[in-house]
């Protein structure tokens, strides 16, 4: 006779872990990741061997957005959306495009300059924060580009901005998508069309 | 079992609520009709001309959406609209898709390093990569669309309610859309602006709701999309 109580008061347990799971997992931060495909510039190639380092802060970079309270909102990954944009865009610019971990193994390559991002800065623009119907992103890199002996030949900042409009069944997260990859495209752009124009660089090209 | 004849009153109680039903059918139609009327667009294009134009049939036309502005920027739809638009019917011309024709120029098109005069696309143009591209695809024209959307006037209510019986909204809600659109043609021989284009729509959208919203919006973007298509198609065939 205690059989189908029993088997109620199990259903209810369980249906009430599940309503606080759901309610725990409702109250964390939302994650996205950056997805994109970046297409190849075309840009005349330099005559240059250039290693490339991603240091683990570039790799795993992510953004943390917080709300107007101070709680996590949305977790933004996109250190890997931007090793794939490097790797489609240096190979365009570069005779020899090298990915290594070290600077020893940069020497042992005997590549002309060691090339290595990082990401300073990160900022986020939501619709339903700003008031706008679009979604915004900033980016700010610092460009660093050193001999194999460890000298810097330039060390530069790029600013990247990309912005998605807010459109009817478009969610939160695909808008940020939008955003951050306008924004990566940006930095290809601005990259790609300005590297031979920083004056160090100009310098160093001159001088080689 | 043989059916029982229906008596007279009740024949007549079954055809009254047939009527009745046809006659609420009809009123409902006429009323939907009415609405759709009155949930109508005005268009107003205007065109200005500053070369002659024409195009062969191995010529192409790229039409590209500005994103320059910081508080807006132009529809990818909308030039998707118009793209297809002006490769249907008589005197088709033959379009390059906006995000293939970027893709495949970048980084030279992207919304920091577009060119926004004729002498930049002159500049452009000197680079080989960007003249040999231009060159694959045949591209005649370049015809960039600038505008947007804007809704204003909003009145009205409607207040929605659920409850164990069942839900249901009452009221009613007005607003007034208005598309406005220039596309400006760049002849890529001549590296000259040959003209502009102007298409502005305006209509009113009603959103009733008794029970049920029913949304009578004014087309005003796909109005403006085909007179701008169809007057571009005529432009640049040289007609």
């Amino acid at each position: 006779m205690n059989q189908p109580n029993m088997t109620i008061q199990a259903l209810l347990y369980r249906f009430g872990a599940a309503l606080l799971l759901l309610l725990v997992s409702a109250c964390g931060a939302s994650n996205v990741v950056i997805e994109g495909n970046f297409p190849t510039p075309n840009v005349n190639k330099m005559p240059l061997s250039v290693a490339v380092i991603y240091e683990d802060a570039l790799r795993e970079f992510a953004y943390m957005e917080y709300s107007e309270t101070g709680r996590e909102e949305i977790n933004i990954e996109s250190g890997q959306s931007h090793i794939r944009l490097f790797n489609a865009v240096l190979p365009a610019m570069f005779d020899r495009v090298v990915n290594v971990d070290t600077m020893e193994d940069a020497v042992e390559q005997k590549v002309d300059a060691v090339f290595a991002p990082v990401i300073e800065e990160f900022q986020l623009a939501l619709p339903a924060k700003t008031k706008l119907d679009v979604y915004e992103v900033w980016i700010k890199y610092n460009m660093r580009l050193v001999t194999t002996e460890g000298d810097y030949i330039a060390d530069w900042v790029l600013t990247s901005y990309g912005k998605t409009p807010t459109a009817t069944f478009r969610s939160v997260q695909d808008g940020i998508n939008g955003a951050t990859v306008v924004a990566l495209r940006d930095l290809a752009s601005s990259f790609s069309l300005s590297f031979s124009q920083v004056p160090e660089v100009s310098e160093w090209l001159r001088n080689l | 079992m043989a059916k029982k004849p229906l008596d007279r009153g009740t024949q007549e109680g079954i055809n009254m609520s047939t009527i009745k039903k046809a006659q609420i059918v009809n009123v409902g139609v006429a009323f939907f009709i009415a609405s759709i009327l009155a949930a109508c667009t005005s268009t107003t294009v205007d065109e200005f001309r500053q070369g002659e134009t024409g195009i062969e049939t191995d010529e192409s036309v790229v039409i590209l959406g500005r994103r320059q502005a910081s508080d807006y920027e132009t529809d990818s739809g909308f030039v998707e609209c118009v793209g297809d638009r002006m490769q249907r019917g008589e005197n088709a011309i033959s379009v390059v898709p906006e995000q293939e024709f970027i893709d495949s120029m970048f980084p030279w098109f992207e919304p920091r390093t577009a060119p926004l005069r004729t002498r930049d696309l002159e500049q452009l143009m000197a680079e080989d990569v960007v003249a040999n591209k231009m060159n694959d695809y045949g591209i005649r024209y370049i015809v960039w669309v600038d505008g947007f959307t804007e809704t204003s006037g909003r009145t009205g209510s409607i207040s929605c309610t659920v409850g164990p019986a069942g839900g249901g909204c009452f009221g009613f809600g007005t607003w007034e859309d208005d598309a406005n659109f220039n596309a400006r043609v760049w002849d890529v021989g001549s590296l000259k602006n040959v003209g502009t284009i102007n298409a502005d729509a305006t209509g009113q959208s009603y959103l009733p709701a008794l029970v049920i919203p029913i949304p009578l919006l004014a087309r005003v973007e796909a109005n403006a999309c085909s007179r701008l298509a169809i007057q571009l198609k005529d432009f640049v065939n040289g007609s």
